[in-house]
């Protein structure tokens, strides 16, 4: 567990891609594995490798996530795209002052975070859920015990299963089959915040899941997904471990759900092809 | 003055028409008009509205209707606008732009406009022709809305309102070049009685803004028009206007983006490509950011142009702008963005997302127009007045569950122009497209436009893919006023030729004097 | 220096020449066939029929009985198959409504109203016989060479055109002649082949051969000046070539398919007409292949097109 102040260097390896049954003739891609720089983290460096090799290029989209490109047009059977990271994260301060549940409702806040509040594709859940969330979960005064107590609900109906979903699984059919892994936990999550009226999003990055590791070992970790939801500020929260965010988790980008910040999206021509996996190393080195 | 048969009577309390102020009673400028109409009987009508037809089909110029590709009628009797009509007319248009540019600079921006709650920002955000792939892409002469059509009616009162505004991709264009060539040819011994503004000089106003607007440091811009290709209703008008620009045709197939620049596949090899003139639609554009099944875009394109290498035009995202409830909003943008108040009225309108709106609405539902805020091509509007009960219903349960999703307005009897319908000239109902291009630095306003006609007896929805028609349209330029600016082919009175001369016994019509056409 | 046309519009006119003098020729070896069959009714027609198949590239399995009807359903009347005088017609018609534009006005009314008249022209060839059918199909072929050569200029758009048209020659005129090589017995005979090839007063005038086979074929492929001689179609196609290289700013890249053409050219140029005969089957083939190779040599330099790409997202499956 970390401590108020306390931070953590680490180092992280993240490897996914395509491989095409045949050959690719050509193709576009987008990547966003590039962790952010922000208050509570320090990129201290980061590197994006490609192969086959291809210029790259980069931006910052609209919800400030920064974005390669690259596209290639010599045949090839396999798309490879390495990240690389060294980010020193930084613990927060665990006491945020929050406003009252009720203040979420007025009509400026409402607009603001309009984007945050409305469902989306993979955010949509069925009435007959809400309504039952309503009865389990009245909301409370203070936001953090309501978001608490959606979390807990949400882990006591869905199991965290690998590899019982699809990437393009909704929240409601996550319900359904009450089994996901985090992106789905996430969604779900979300969803039902957003019906309370908690302004809620999705933050996609690392995790490096050994606390105990020592330093300079290096630990499998995970492609991960966590919500942050506005209480004045926005809080980060982990459905899937039903913890706060600490040293332990990196932000790679934030969004409305998934579809927002892909990992690796792209076209291609050529016959079919299927995911590489993702393979994630991280290690503390500091 | 006695009007034959020739002309059906009008009824001033239904609308007001542009051509009589009272049955029987033309308004001064169609006086001439109807004097030569007035000699003419149904057989001569018919003739001359079938050489129209026949001129229109010789060239190619059609649409396509339900996949058919049919002529699109154009009636023989032109809609005038007076000098002094047009001048307030464009200055509302050119604000109208201005307005809207400010809008979507500031919407894919720093959101000011949405930061002061003048527009909320959910109905931005929830748009789906929001397009947050545009952030941060601003074009170069910080034109977005290089071409725009901004619909015009004339209501009882005979003022001019703003229906719509167009500021993705307006079509129509076209038609109103080969309609002032069909009349020309056709009915040329009109214009010697009127001094009208040309049209011709659409082409090349568009190609300079087109250029104005190419990638910073490119001396020699190449631009092109993209067109989805053959199967496209408004096809034609690509075809033409590409011609008239002289710039290439292309289709998604024969550009090629490599590392954020665009090519042109050519038999000599790969052609940087620095403006196109895109007649495709947002979600069809690019298959890496939106659709993925688009074989009419160019994967790649809009990170070109957030490289700054190519320019997109109109720029992505504008339909943010076409939402027929941000309508509802424009004559605050114009308050908030120029600090002027508007110089031309939308027609009124309800937000049914408003609890007192929807209420009122529903209770008078047939006394309303009830449009979709996200339809086009007229597609799902409910005219209250001549729908049937059951129609009202159906309509009432949807707007109860989906308020947001229309806007109510106060059904405008349109103004009326003399057509010929059934071997007979009868009142129809017309609405006005102007076109009006922006340059960065400039807001040019066509002198002219669609005129179109909504043929069926009484019908008010008057577009060309629900069975329209079209009226060349006058405007007027005025004696009084300065000389012409330069480039402007004003006709000259052709009085000292209006004496037929006589070759073999037959006579020949006088045709334009003075303007060459400029184009083929 | 020209600026380079659009790629799919250099292809689609390169096809539209491809596929009218597809039609065109094809139309004149049915034509000759349907003559020979008729001048021997005592002939194996089976053979016959077989043969003509074989050498439009359509071999049929020699178990399977094929008369007069089956070459006019598949051969003539045929609309799907490009190989079809039918189906050549209507690829080119469809070519060529995509690449409208630069064509003239009335190359497209040409193509077009002869689109329109085929089921006319197809019922009164059920009256009358389909040699009716064969020569409407030829007569417009020549309208449309002719308006090709009189109503655009002679650019970018003339020469795939005529490109088209002349590696299509050169592979038909080698089919042609193939006839006499494939059961030779059941075939049209060498003088029939010389009218199907239009050719036959401009042999007679500048022969002295007679109806010596050796001759007649040493003037269908070897002769520089009759049109549709192997050795003339490649003369053009290559000019054509030149005329292309010479307006562009590919210098520096070498014209495979020049090359090809000029290699044929050569051994052609070194044959001994004398021993025409003994050598017909490597020549045929030589030109087939030709032509074939400088298809794809030109497809890749100046189309290089991967036609309506279809994009599918990544990691679908």
């Amino acid at each position: 567990m970390s401590t108020p102040g306390s931070s953590a260097l680490l180092q992280i390896r993240h490897v996914t891609g395509f491989v095409y049954d045949g050959i690719a003739e050509s193709s576009y891609n987008e990547a966003r594995m590039t962790p952010l720089a922000l208050p509570r983290q320090r990129v201290i460096d980061a590197l994006l490798t490609v192969h086959p090799k291809a210029l790259q290029s980069t931006y910052r989209d609209y919800f400030d996530t920064i974005v390669t490109t690259f596209d290639l047009h010599e045949a090839h059977d396999r798309l490879e795209v390495l990240a690389e990271a060294t980010v020193e994260t930084f613990s927060e301060n665990p006491n945020q002052p929050s406003i009252t549940f009720g203040s979420l409702h007025v009509a400026k806040l409402v607009d603001t975070y309009a984007e945050y509040l409305a469902p989306t594709t993979r955010t949509t859940m069925s009435t007959i859920v809400l309504d039952e969330l309503r009865e389990h979960v009245p909301p409370r005064d203070d936001i953090h015990e309501t978001v608490q107590a959606v979390i807990t609900w949400v882990r006591d109906r869905v199991t965290y299963v690998r590899g019982s979903t699809l990437v393009s699984s909704t929240a409601q059919e996550v319900w359904a089959q009450r089994q996901g892994v985090c992106q789905d936990l996430t969604h779900v999550t979300i969803a039902l915040l957003r019906s309370l009226g908690i302004p809620s999003r999705y933050v996609s990055g690392y995790l490096h899941s050994d606390a105990d590791a020592s330093i300079g070992e290096m630990v499998v970790g995970e492609s991960h997904a966590w919500v942050e939801y506005f209480c004045g500020d926005w809080v980060g929260i982990d459905p899937t471990n039903g913890s706060g965010i600490g040293v332990h988790h990196v932000i790679v980008a934030k969004g409305r759900e998934y579809g927002d910040v892909p990992p690796l999206k792209g076209i291609y021509n050529g016959g079919p092809s299927r995911s590489l996996g993702v393979v994630v190393e991280i290690t503390r080195v500091g | 003055m006695m009007i034959t048969s020739t002309f059906i009577d009008i009824d001033p309390s239904q609308a007001w028409d542009e051509v009589f102020s009272a049955p029987g009673v033309p308004r001064p400028i169609y006086k001439e008009i109807v004097d030569i109409l007035q000699n003419f009987n149904a057989d001569d009508l018919r003739f001359r509205f079938d050489q129209l037809g026949r001129t229109f089909s010789e060239r190619g110029v059609t649409f396509a209707l339900g996949g058919e590709e049919r002529p699109f009628p154009l009636d023989l009797i032109p809609r005038i606008i007076t000098a002094i009509e047009w001048g307030g007319l464009s200055a509302g248009i050119q604000q109208r732009v201005h307005a809207l540019e400010a809008f979507l600079n500031d919407v894919y921006g720093h959101g000011q406009c949405l930061d002061d709650g003048i527009v909320p920002r959910a109905l931005i955000t929830s748009s789906p022709n929001f397009c947050r792939e545009a952030k941060g892409i601003v074009p170069e002469n910080a034109a977005r809305i290089t071409v725009s059509g901004i619909d015009i009616i004339r209501d009882e009162t005979g003022n001019f309102r703003v229906l719509e505004d167009n500021v993705r991709i307006p079509s129509g264009v076209s038609y109103v070049i080969e309609n002032r060539r069909a009349m020309t040819q056709s009915f040329g011994s009109l214009f010697s009685h009127y001094r009208v503004h040309p049209v011709d000089e659409y082409p090349a106003r568009l190609l300079r803004a087109l250029r104005r607007s190419a990638p910073e440091g490119v001396r020699n811009p190449t631009v092109v028009v993209l067109t989805p290709g053959v199967h496209n209703p408004a096809y034609f008008e690509h075809v033409l206007l590409a011609r008239l620009m002289g710039v290439e045709l292309v289709e998604g197939s024969d550009l090629v983006v490599m590392s954020n620049n665009v090519h042109m596949r050519t038999t000599q090899g790969e052609r940087p490509v620095h403006v196109i003139y895109r007649r495709i639609d947002d979600k069809w554009l690019d298959p890496l950011q939106f659709r993925p099944d688009s074989i009419v875009g160019v994967a790649g394109l809009v990170n070109a142009a957030r490289a700054k290498t190519v320019t997109i035009a109109n720029a992505l995202g504008n339909g943010v702008a076409d939402d027929k409830l941000l309508y509802t909003y424009v004559p605050e943008l114009i308050r908030y963005f120029l600090g002027e108040e508007p110089l031309l009225d939308n027609v009124e309108s309800y937000r049914l997302g408003d609890a007192e709106s929807l209420h009122e609405v529903l209770e008078n539902l047939e006394k309303y127009v009830v449009k979709p805020v996200d339809g086009s091509g007229g597609k799902g509007i409910v005219i209250g007045p001549q729908a049937d009960e059951r129609t009202l219903t159906e309509l009432r349960a949807i707007l109860r569950g989906n308020p947001r999703g229309f806007i109510a307005q106060r059904t405008v009897a349109l103004s009326t122009v003399p057509t010929f319908v059934d071997n007979h000239l009868a009142p129809r109902h017309v609405d006005l497209r102007p076109f009006a291009i922006n340059d960065g630095e400039e807001v040019w306003v066509l002198p002219g436009g669609l005129t179109r006609v909504a043929l069926p007896k009484g019908a008010l929805v008057v577009n060309s893919s629900q069975g329209g028609g079209s009226k060349d349209t006058w405007v007027l330029a005025d004696e009084t006023l300065a000389p012409t600016p330069p480039g402007a082919k004003a006709w000259t009175r052709a009085a000292a030729h209006s004496v037929a001369p006589s070759v073999n016994g037959s006579v020949r019509q006088p045709g334009p004097a003075a303007g060459s056409r400029g184009d083929q | 220096m020209s600026r380079g046309m659009l790629s799919r519009l250099a292809e689609l006119l390169y096809w539209t020449g491809r596929y009218v003098e597809r039609a065109d020729d094809t139309s004149r070896i049915v034509d000759a066939y349907i003559h020979r069959i008729a001048e021997d009714p005592f002939g194996d027609l089976n053979a016959a029929c077989h043969s003509l198949f074989a050498i439009l590239g359509m071999e049929v399995d020699a178990s399977i009985p094929i008369n007069q009807e089956t070459v006019l359903t598949q051969l003539v009347y045929d609309q799907l198959n490009p190989s079809a005088i039918t189906g050549a017609v209507l690829a080119a018609h469809e070519n060529a409504r995509r690449a409208r534009e630069v064509i003239s006005s009335e190359m497209w009314v040409c193509l077009n109203s002869t689109r329109n008249d085929l089921g006319l022209q197809r019922r009164e060839a059920e009256r009358v016989g389909p040699a009716s059918y064969l020569k409407f199909v030829r007569d417009r072929s020549a309208l449309f060479a002719g308006l090709t050569d009189a109503t655009i200029s002679h650019d970018e758009t003339w020469w795939f055109l005529v490109l088209g048209r002349s590696l299509e020659r050169i592979d038909m005129t080698a089919r042609l002649l193939e006839s006499r090589l494939l059961a030779a017995e059941h075939s049209p005979d060498w003088l029939t082949l010389l009218r199907a090839a239009g050719a036959m007063e401009s042999y007679l005038r500048q022969s002295t051969g007679g109806s010596d086979p050796e001759a007649i074929a040493a003037f269908l492929i070897l002769d520089r000046s009759f049109p549709r001689s192997a050795y003339h179609s490649l003369t053009v196609a290559d000019r054509c070539l030149e005329d292309l290289t010479r307006a562009g700013a590919r210098s520096d890249v070498v014209n495979q398919a020049r090359r090809t053409i000029r290699m044929a050219q050569t051994r052609l140029e070194y044959s001994d007409p004398r021993s025409l005969l003994s050598e017909l089957p490597e020549l045929l083939e030589l030109l087939e292949q030709t032509s074939a190779a400088a298809n794809d040599q030109i497809t890749s330099y100046y189309f290089r097109q991967i036609a309506a790409v279809v994009w599918e997202a990544e990691g679908a499956t």
